[in-house]
C-alpha cells in the first residue's frame, strides 16, 4: 500500500519526495508531472475573476500545510452511517487509508471498493480510461492542478455491469489540524449497475483545544453509464478552521440517475465547483443542498447543469440557513448545448438570514442554445419571519425552540427529496444543534 | 510566484498586545496619506495614516462583500474601486449608494512608534 510518511509540502523538492515514496504506474507519473507544471504557471485567482471576486482566499497561504502521515489518532465512526448496514467501509486520515473493507459477496462480483492510490496499480484497465480524463480538468485554476499533482490515497468504487449493490458504501475523511488531504475520488458504474455512496469529510479534534485548521483540496469524479442508478451523498463537517477547495463532477450517460446531496456545514472557507453533465438521451439527475453556515464561515458554490443530450432532466435544490457574520455565494447556472431538445432543467437556491450581519449570494444563470426546452430557475432570501415566531411563542414554545423548528421547517423541502433516512436524520440533527437564539 | 494569495502587510512575530490592543504595523512603515493592508488576528484590514492620525476599517465593502484595498482614497474617505461606494474612515459609514450600511471600524493607538488595533 502507498504511504506517505514524511510531511511532504507543497513546493519542488515537496513534489519529488511525493514521486519517491509513491508506486504508481508511469502514465499516472506523468499525468502528475504535467499538473505540476501547470500548478508553476497558473497564477493564484484573484478577486478580478467573476468567480472568485466574492470569494477573498488572500490570507490563504499553501506554505502552513504539508500533506500528513496518517498519524495513529483515534477517528469518529462517521453520523451518515449510524444505523446503516454497509457494504463496504473506507477510513482514511491525512490521505492515508486505515481502514478499508468490501463484503466479499459484492468482490465476487467484480465490485471494486478502496484506496484509489493502492487499486490504480491493480486495476490499471478499469481506472486509467477515466480519471482525470472527461470529469477533470487540471488546467482549470492552481487548486485543480495542484491536486491533480499531489493527489493521494483517494476512494475508488467501481460496480460491473448490471450489478446492483443494495447495500450503501461508507467513506470517512478525516483530517487531523494543520494538515493537508488532497484525496481524489472516482465512482464508476457501468451500464446497468446501481450503487449508493456515503461520504463525510471531518476534522479530529484538535488537541489544545482550539479551532482545527487544515487545508483540504479534493477531485470527486463520477460516470454513471447507461442505464446506471447512483445515490451519491457528500457530508462536509470540516473544522472551522479548514481551507477547503474542489472540482467535483459527474457524467450521466443515456437513461442513467444520479441522485446527489450535498451537506455543506464545516470548513472556514469552502469554493466547491459542482458540475452534473447529462451526456446520453433520457439521462436525469437530482441535485439537493444542505448548507448551514455560522461564525465567519464562508461557503461559495458554483454549480452547472450542463444538458448535452435531448430529453435529460436536471432538477437542482438548494437551501442555505446562516447565522452570525456567515456568507454564502451560489451560482449556478443551466447550459443546455444546441440539439438538446426537450431539455427540463430546473434550479433554485433559498436562503435564510438568521442573522443581521450574514450576507447570501445567490446568482442563477441561463444559457440555453435549443429552442424546444423547459428552463426554469429561482432564489429567495430572507430572514426568519417575526410573526411566525410570535404564533409559535404564543403557544408555549421559547423563542430558540420557534426559530429551531422555523429553520428545520426551512429544510423540510429538502430533506424530503433525500431518500436515505440516516442522511436525513445527519443532518437536520448537525442543524438543529447549531441554531442559536437571535433577537 | 509565491504560494500566499494574497499581498499583505504580515507580521512575522507573535502580536504584541496592549490590553486589547493589537500589533498592527510600524508608525515608520505608513508615509502621511497612505493606506495598508493588515492581517490582524486572521482578518484583513485597512489602516490609514492621515498626519498624525491612524484609522482603521475592515476592508470589506458592504455592498457586495468585495475588498477596499485597490481603492482610491482621499481625505478621510476612501472609494470601493468596482462600484464607486465610498465609506468614511473615521467612523466606517457608507457616504453614497450602493453601499448603505457601514463597514467596521476598529480604534487604533499608536505607541512608541507602533500602530496598535482593537479590533471590534
Amino acid at each position: 500500500m502507498t504511504q506517505v510518511l514524511e510531511k511532504i509540502g507543497f513546493h519542488e523538492a515537496g513534489f519529488e519526495a511525493l514521486m519517491d515514496s509513491l508506486t504508481q504506474p508511469e502514465w499516472l507519473a506523468e499525468m502528475r508531472r504535467d499538473a505540476w507544471a501547470k500548478f508553476n504557471r497558473l497564477p493564484w485567482p484573484s478577486g478580478r475573476d467573476e468567480e472568485w471576486m466574492r470569494t477573498d482566499i488572500r490570507m490563504f497561504n499553501l506554505d502552513k500545510y504539508a500533506l500528513g502521515n496518517g498519524g495513529t489518532e483515534a477517528f469518529p465512526e462517521g453520523t451518515l452511517s449510524e444505523g446503516v448496514e454497509l457494504s463496504g467501509r473506507l477510513v482514511t486520515v491525512d490521505s492515508v487509508p486505515r481502514v478499508s473493507e468490501l463484503a466479499p459477496e459484492w468482490s465476487k462480483k467484480g465490485v471494486l471498493f478502496g484506496p484509489l492510490s493502492q487499486l490504480v496499480n491493480e486495476y490499471p484497465d478499469v481506472i486509467r480510461p477515466h480519471l482525470m480524463a472527461r470529469t477533470y480538468d487540471s488546467g482549470v485554476d492552481r487548486f485543480a492542478a495542484l491536486h491533480a499533482a499531489f493527489w493521494s490515497s483517494g476512494s475508488l468504487l467501481y460496480v460491473p455491469r448490471n450489478v446492483v449493490v443494495n447495500q450503501p458504501l461508507h467513506t470517512l475523511l478525516a483530517l487531523s489540524d494543520g494538515s493537508a488531504d488532497l484525496s481524489h475520488t472516482l465512482v464508476i458504474l457501468e451500464s446497468g449497475a446501481e450503487a449508493t455512496l456515503l461520504a463525510e469529510s471531518c476534522s479530529l479534534e484538535n488537541s489544545s483545544g482550539g479551532v482545527p485548521g487544515g487545508f483540504h483540496c479534493g477531485g470527486i469524479e463520477m460516470i454513471v453509464g447507461p442505464g446506471a442508478h447512483l445515490r451519491y451523498v457528500n457530508l462536509q463537517d470540516l473544522g472551522h478552521g479548514v481551507w477547503q477547495f474542489g472540482h467535483q463532477k459527474a457524467i450521466v450517460h443515456q437513461d442513467a440517475s444520479l441522485q446527489w446531496t450535498v451537506g455543506a456545514l464545516g470548513s472556514r472557507l469552502s469554493k466547491v465547483n459542482q458540475h452534473v453533465e447529462l451526456a446520453g438521451a433520457g439521462a436525469t439527475s437530482q441535485v439537493n443542498g444542505v448548507m448551514f453556515t455560522e461564525g465567519k464561515q464562508h461557503l461559495s458554490y458554483h454549480t452547472l447543469q450542463r444538458h448535452a443530450a435531448p430529453h435529460c432532466r436536471s432538477d437542482f435544490l438548494y437551501k442555505a440557513a446562516l447565522q452570525d457574520n456567515s456568507r454564502t455565494v451560489w451560482r449556478g447556472m443551466i447550459k443546455v448545448d444546441p440539439g438538446a431538445q426537450k431539455t427540463d432543467g430546473y434550479q433554485r437556491n433559498d436562503n435564510l438570514l438568521l442573522s443581521e450581519t450574514a450576507r447570501a449570494d445567490s446568482i442563477p444563470g441561463l444559457e440555453i442554445e435549443a429552442d424546444d426546452v423547459r428552463c426554469t430557475h429561482g432564489s429567495t432570501s430572507g430572514r426568519v419571519d417575526e410573526e411566525l415566531i410570535f404564533y409559535a411563542r404564543a403557544r408555549g414554545f421559547t423563542r430558540k425552540e420557534a426559530i429551531q423548528m422555523i429553520v428545520t421547517g426551512f429544510f423540510q423541502q429538502v430533506f424530503d427529496r433525500i431518500t436515505i433516512e440516516s442522511v436525513r436524520d445527519a443532518l437536520g440533527l448537525s442543524i438543529s444543534r447549531r441554531v442559536r437564539e437571535y433577537e | 510566484m509565491g504560494n500566499s494569495c494574497g499581498s499583505y502587510q504580515r507580521n512575522n512575530q507573535r502580536p504584541k498586545r496592549m490590553s486589547e490592543f493589537i500589533f498592527a504595523i510600524n508608525e515608520a512603515d505608513l508615509a502621511d496619506g497612505g493606506k495598508s493592508l493588515v492581517e490582524v488576528e486572521d482578518r484583513l484590514v485597512l489602516i490609514f495614516r492621515i498626519g498624525e492620525q491612524f484609522f482603521c476599517i475592515d476592508d470589506v465593502c458592504t455592498h457586495d462583500g468585495g475588498t477596499l484595498a485597490d481603492g482610491n482614497h482621499e481625505g478621510y474617505e476612501v472609494e470601493c474601486p468596482r462600484h464607486g461606494a465610498r465609506f468614511d474612515i473615521r467612523t466606517g459609514a457608507a457616504l453614497c449608494m450602493p453601499a448603505f450600511k457601514p463597514t467596521q471600524v476598529h480604534e487604533c493607538q499608536v505607541t512608541e512608534g507602533k500602530v496598535f488595533v482593537k479590533l471590534s
